[in-house]
């Protein structure tokens, strides 16, 4: 401990290998980060269950025959839903698991990302959070085109519960995709500076972090909304 | 790490330079006026901004609760329009619980937690000052709709369907969404925050278990602030999708559930009840050991019951929906839950008594408002376990009787304890005590207030009167009673209102006394922020406090002799840091953190009423991001400072930062 | 309370309410209220139980059960309460004794004169957590059983109401031929599966009968409800008959009432509802077997048209009805509001069929969301709930009685003021299709007519 005078708010990693018994052993930014995704898992844990409920209750009516649900998309669309009383018919569900194979595959380029930063290796650190960043687009792309032809189809979103719900849940989860690769070109202008060195390998684990959470809830996004009837 | 082994000295000669000193983004330097507290990251002034914003918030929701009883004061009154009224109750309990008991807790936690674990200041006090701004602005801005449009209308708990556009058209519940969500912003950073403070950077010495119960209860607290706010949060958000753009969450015709309104609202909304009453379980069990003059009785039995409430906390939040029909299962299972509930909280009160037992009292007005604390908040306990028995509760459930019930538990609870902690803790904040006498007056005053206006809304309650009725009919039978808590209501309001009469009287006393100071352990305590001076020092600590057990400074003023018998060995002044610890290294100011809190209520208003408003918003959070980011990470001044500006390693908390952001 | 001459339920909201009426609602001289209250505020600090139990002018006391699902409560938080009497003697009591006992002066305090210093006893503590746990456990048994009980529902076919909240009055549907349906979905006259679905949106089961803010019922009988609500959360509450149960919009609950005896049992909707929440009120009445049936046969009569020769003036009053009224209000048999059945939109009280039905109005005896008297006089005085239980299925013959005029007098004054100005007496939007527009146009003798109208519902 060389350095008395660190500024409390980011005391970095490599002070805390002396640190007292009395912490938890995390640097106070990788623990604040943790505490703020368990936040996030009861935010996403919300909207999944608001999505649930709110798709049961429109298929429900569907089902039923209720006029005012039925009128709100095309006849061929509501019929469908009726007939199978689930609404996964109406998604492409080989499109959304290929961009859901790009969204997992950016996880493990963020991985190597981070080693790279890790091993001081410039050129790889560059490549991998350009990968990174380019694989997470391209699944926002694929989102954005979803939303399109969803809409065209005529599912929107003040149209009814299922035009709610779908598009507020996916739109938090892209959201939080696109809050991501915005860190990432933070980083990548950053390692273009040359800024990027190894003391910074713990923001690029944080940011990694926040991704692979990011990943993770969109896997459950998948189960759940497109997948399971 | 922030705890520093010794104190430093000054280094001599010229204060560096940064490589790059970009006007704008060099750090504030005002130490004094209202600039310094407008960028101060210090946790002890946020803590008193905190406080003071409280009792701003306080003297709103003071007025409306009046307002509400000048109208329930007699039969038929027509004081309130029903819209007026309807108005009014919401406001005030949304104020007093969002605006006034919640931030009054985070006020304690922000002063006193770091000085009890011994820390220099919270793990990020940029965005310690941001929690504070933003709770303010949105707090601010929630009270702006009296001016554009009225108040929300729906009550605190807005149920759905009612608090759609078609039953409620004013922009009032669309005030509610905003200005809470963005105060919640600031909960949820400050939560953060101050679990990693807790959890990272306490004391050497300091494990959990020699941790003061009033941080024990901040950290359970914060860790319910953690995972409720998100939950509150998408049902807002949900609502605002519902008002504004057309969702239909809500829209009973497309088939929805208001149902799922009630679930999100209170699964928030139970444990933000323990989160109101914990921070003041936390002061009262520092209180009552300081005058009783021996330690908490079963200091494990009091952390874990109030873990074992946090925990429990998250189980029990249907009981506030037994009568709208979710069926005898669940009704069963949550009232069971439920009641036993008062199992860790009776823990905790026959603990206090147990701690009062064969102690020598010193009943001065902490310690009068302490006792005020256990047997009201025992009243509200056992009215408590009545409406937990879901058969009784359909009968008592909206009625006055839960009225009574949860005031005795935040007011006759939370609030007494708050009262009794600012005296208490008063001299550390601001180095001078306040006057008993006058302390003690307040404490009769209010005890009167408060009884006489909430202990016949049992009463009214039990003899049928509903809750959220602008009036009522004359053959009701509820006239004397109402009567009663309107005359109750107007002495508690002076009771409250001494505070700050006993604050100004207070302060011309000691400034014509020649300001004497209080010396730093003016009540011979027990933990450790009474081992520096009053008020306490900018820095805190002059050196690292090293802890060896629960009670600290206690057990190094009163050691056993070799006979078994407990002696005073030092008095506090003798082993009391000085304060003079020069050259400590503090996180210097910023401006970042209120401009940054400044631009999202444009956002919200802009949601409100024009979108292209929320253009300007996001720009000022932008520009606030990025100067946050930018801004080096201490006053280009600062002593001992050998980790180079220019390296890397200082110009990316920003990135830190955003992501805490991204629930606006 | 009112025990004054014409007793109804005065509610005076506004001032330009007659100052003449609201002397009238004074109490008769007797000792006031408050001396007496006062004399008993001292035994209320002491016990606030009792005095909750002792009240007798208190229509919506809890502690006053009046039917076997409020006794159930009353009778299992009996000894709950003593136990809970109990505790907070102790720990109250314990407290402050605690606290005056080993109280010291602080300023002539020797630091070195310390407590016996107790750090805790685990066996204590592990004693006082277990102990109330045990206690709690204990208490919970009657508790579970007493709520699947309150769940409990009738044999299929005795008698099944459906009460609908709106804002800010409750309709009841009974369910005459027990066909179990409340509504014909399809308006077709026929109901059968294909109506099950969405009750609100539809025209009355025309088999079954429909009624307004009292509850009618028979004596000694369990009558199943299933309740709902047309707009926002409402709550259903006799508070002497049972507890209560939310009405929630698109959601169908059942609950049930009983009563021991003949009377009327006020309640107050209970869950918050908007701007008039404080005047939803709602009634039950109860009635004997035999009453209950006569009212059940009555109110399955088609309405009958006045004749234009013997009273005129009821007879202008149904063209005014027909030509303005039926928009929102149907009176079942009577031309207008059956051709457009229920409107398709439960977010509208201004259509037709959801403004409060009318047929029978004058069996009722009170409108506006229970909150006026539709007779006036000695005979239905609020709360002398005998009297007006045994003459509640007479009302309006009783009215139209020259002998007994003074007694049940049609409450033409508050009615003729309703219909020309609700939202001045009652906080309503009905620029918001919530609530019932005012008629500024209509003149007074039209008032006249459409009261006499209204008169000859019976």
């Amino acid at each position: 401990m060389t350095d008395v005078a660190i500024p409390v708010e980011h005391a970095p990693a490599e002070h805390h290998e002396a640190g007292h018994a009395s912490s938890l052993g995390l640097s106070n930014t990788k623990l604040a980060f943790w505490l703020f995704l368990g936040s996030e898992c009861l935010l996403f844990g919300a909207l999944i269950s608001t999505y649930l409920l709110s798709v049961g209750n429109f298929v429900g009516q569907v089902v039923a025959g209720n006029p005012r649900v039925v009128s709100t998309m095309p006849a061929e669309i509501m019929n469908e839903i009726a007939e199978k009383g689930t609404v996964n018919g109406f998604f492409d569900i080989p499109f959304t698991s290929a961009s859901s194979f790009i969204l997992l595959m950016s996880s493990l380029t963020m991985v190597l990302a981070h080693k790279a930063v890790t091993e001081s290796n410039y050129r790889a650190s560059k490549i991998w959070l350009s990968a990174t960043a380019l694989l997470g687009a391209t699944f926002i792309s694929g989102q954005v085109y979803e939303f399109t032809v969803f809409y065209r189809e005529g599912l929107y979103y003040d149209g009814n519960l299922f035009g709610s719900a779908f598009y507020t849940l996916t739109g938090f989860h892209g959201a939080h995709v696109t809050i991501g690769i915005l860190m990432l070109v933070a980083l990548l202008i950053m390692a273009f500076k040359g800024k990027l060195q190894a003391d910074r390998a713990e923001t690029v684990e944080i940011i990694g972090l926040y991704w692979h959470f990011v990943d993770v809830v969109w896997v459950l996004i998948f189960t759940v909304v497109y997948l399971i009837p | 790490m922030a705890i520093i082994d010794k104190p430093l000295a000054l280094p001599a000669g010229e204060p560096r330079r940064a490589a790059r000193p970009l006007g704008v983004f060099t750090r504030p330097k005002e130490q004094s006026g209202i600039s310094a507290w407008l960028t101060t990251v210090d946790h002890k002034k946020i803590g008193i901004m905190y406080g003071s914003a409280a009792l701003f918030f306080l003297l709103i929701g003071g007025v409306a609760a009046l307002a509400i009883r000048v109208q329930l004061a007699t039969p038929n009154n027509t004081f309130l329009s029903g819209d007026a009224y309807n108005r009014m109750y919401t406001m005030h309990g949304t104020v007093m619980v969002f605006l006034v008991v919640m931030p009054i807790g985070a006020a304690f936690a922000n002063f006193l937690m770091p000085l009890q674990v011994g820390a220099r200041d919270v793990a990020f006090p940029r965005i310690n000052a941001f929690s504070f701004w933003v709770f303010f602005f949105g707090g601010l801005m929630l009270n702006t709709s009296w001016f554009l449009g009225g108040g929300a209308d729906g009550g605190w708990f807005n149920y759905a369907p009612n608090n759609g556009v078609a039953f409620s058209p004013s922009h009032g519940i669309d005030f509610w969404n905003a200005g809470l969500l963005i105060a919640g912003i600031g909960s949820l950073t400050g939560s953060i925050n101050l679990i990693t403070t807790v959890l990272n950077m306490r004391a050497p010495g300091m494990t959990l278990m020699k941790m003061p119960v009033f941080t024990w209860m901040t950290l359970v607290t914060q860790f319910l602030l953690l995972f409720a706010i998100p939950v509150i949060t998408v049902a807002q958000l949900l609502l605002t999708f519902d008002r504004r753009f057309g969702a239909n969450f809500f829209n009973v015709q497309q088939g929805a559930d208001p149902l799922l309104w009630q679930h999100l609202f209170w699964v928030f909304g139970h444990p933000e009840v323990y989160l109101m009453i914990l921070p003041a379980f936390g002061i009262v069990s520092e209180i009552i050991p300081t005058f009783a003059r021996k330690p908490i009785f079963g200091y494990p039995f009091m952390v874990f019951s109030g873990i074992a409430i946090g925990f429990m906390g998250w189980g029990v939040w249907a009981h506030h929906m037994f009568v709208s029909g979710l069926g005898p299962l669940s009704v069963t299972a949550f009232s069971v839950a439920t009641m036993f509930i008062a199992v860790p909280t009776g823990v905790k009160i026959l603990n206090w008594m147990a701690t009062l037992w064969g102690g020598k009292l010193i009943l001065n007005t902490p310690m009068l408002f302490s006792i005020g604390l256990i047997t009201q908040f025992t009243v509200g306990g056992l009215s408590g376990v009545s409406h937990a028995i879901a058969p009784s509760d359909t009968q008592q459930t909206d009625t006055y009787y839960i009225v009574a019930h949860f005031h005795y538990v935040l007011f006759g609870g939370a609030f007494f304890g708050f009262v009794g902690g600012v005296y208490h803790w008063f001299p550390k904040a601001f180095g001078y005590k306040l006057n008993d006498t006058f302390g003690k007056v307040q404490f009769w005053m209010m005890v009167v207030g408060f009884n006489l206006t909430f202990g016949p809304m049992h009463i009214l309650g039990l003899q049928g009167m509903p809750r959220r009725m602008q009036t009522y009919d004359d053959a009701m039978g509820f006239n004397f009673w109402n009567l009663v808590a309107t005359i109750g209501a107007f002495i508690l309001g002076v009771g409250v209102m001494l505070l700050l009469a006993n604050v100004a009287y207070s302060y011309s006393k000691w400034k014509s006394a020649g300001r004497p100071n209080p010396g730093p352990d003016p009540w011979d305590a027990r933990t450790i922020e009474w081992s520096i001076p009053s008020p306490a020092p900018s820095h805190n600590f002059d050196t690292d406090p090293v802890v060896t057990s629960l009670d600290d400074f206690w057990h190094r003023k009163y050691q056993e002799d070799e006979n078994g018998v407990v002696r005073r060995v030092h008095t506090g002044e003798e082993i009391a840091q000085p304060g003079n610890g020069e050259g400590v290294h503090l996180p210097a100011p910023s401006y970042w953190p209120i401009v940054l809190a400044f631009g999202i209520p444009i956002i919200g208003y802009g949601i409100i009423f024009n979108l292209w408003l929320c253009i300007p918003g996001a720009l000022v959070v932008i520009g606030a991001l990025f100067g946050w980011a930018l801004e080096p990470a201490d006053d280009l001044d600062a002593p001992g400072h050998d980790h180079g500006h220019d390296g890397p390693g200082h110009d990316g908390s920003g990135d830190h930062a955003e992501p805490e952001l991204e629930t606006v | 309370m009112t025990d004054d001459a014409h007793g109804t339920r005065q509610w005076a909201w506004r001032a330009e309410d007659d100052p003449a009426r609201v002397r009238k609602a004074m109490p008769t001289p007797r000792p006031s209220r408050q001396t007496i209250s006062l004399k008993r505020a001292g035994a209320a600090a002491l016990g606030l139980l009792l005095l909750a139990g002792c009240a007798e002018d208190k229509p919506l006391n809890t502690f006053e059960p009046r039917g076997d699902r409020a006794d159930g409560i009353y009778n299992l938080m009996t000894p709950i309460w003593y136990i809970m009497g109990l505790i907070f003697v102790a720990v109250i009591g314990g407290t402050i004794v605690l606290a005056i006992k080993n109280r010291v002066n602080g300023d002539e305090l020797d630091p070195e004169d310390l407590p016996h210093q107790t750090h805790g006893n685990t066996r204590l503590e592990v004693g006082w957590t277990i102990l109330p746990g045990v206690l709690l456990a204990a208490i919970s048994i009657p508790v579970v059983a007493n709520i699947w009980r309150l769940e409990e529902k009738n044999e299929p076919g005795q008698l099944d109401v459906m009460v609908i909240g709106q804002q800010w009055t409750w309709s009841y549907r009974y369910d005459v031929d027990g066909d179990g349906f409340f509504a014909d979905a399809n308006a077709d006259g026929k109901v059968d599966e294909a109506d099950e679905k969405f009750p609100l949106d539809t025209a009355l089961d025309p088999d079954d009968v429909v009624t307004q803010n009292e509850i009618v019922m028979p004596v000694g009988q369990q009558v199943d409800l299933t309740i709902t609500s047309r707009d926002v959360i409402h709550s259903f509450w006799i508070p002497r008959l049972n507890g209560k149960r939310d009405a929630v919009p698109g959601k169908f609950s059942t609950w049930s009432l009983q009563a021991n005896e003949p009377g009327k049992y006020t309640g107050w909707c209970t869950e918050f509802c908007g701007l008039s929440h404080a005047r939803m009120r709602m009634d039950a009445m109860v009635l004997t077997e035999a009453d209950f049936n006569t009212w059940l046969e009555n109110q399955q009569r088609p309405a009958e048209a006045p004749d234009e020769a013997t009273d005129p003036d009821a007879f202008a009053g149904r063209q005014l009805f027909i030509n303005q009224c039926v928009s929102c209000h149907v009176i079942r048999e009577e031309p207008g509001p059956d051709a457009i059945p229920y409107a398709p939109d439960f977010q509208a009280n201004l259509k037709a069929g959801y403004a409060p039905d009318l047929t029978h109005f004058a069996t009722r005896s009170v409108f506006a969301g229970g909150i006026y008297s539709q007779y006036e006089g000695r005979g239905t005085d609020a709360n002398d709930d005998a009297l007006n239980a045994a003459d509640y299925v007479k009302l309006s013959e009783l009215s139209k009685d020259p002998q007994g005029r003074d007694d049940y007098r049609w409450n033409t004054a508050e009615l003729k003021r309703w219909i020309a100005n609700a939202p001045a007496q009652k906080d309503m939007a009905p620029d918001d299709l919530r609530g019932m527009l005012p008629f500024p146009a209509l003149t007074d003798q039209q008032l006249d007519q459409l009261s006499a109208y209204l008169a000859t519902l019976d």
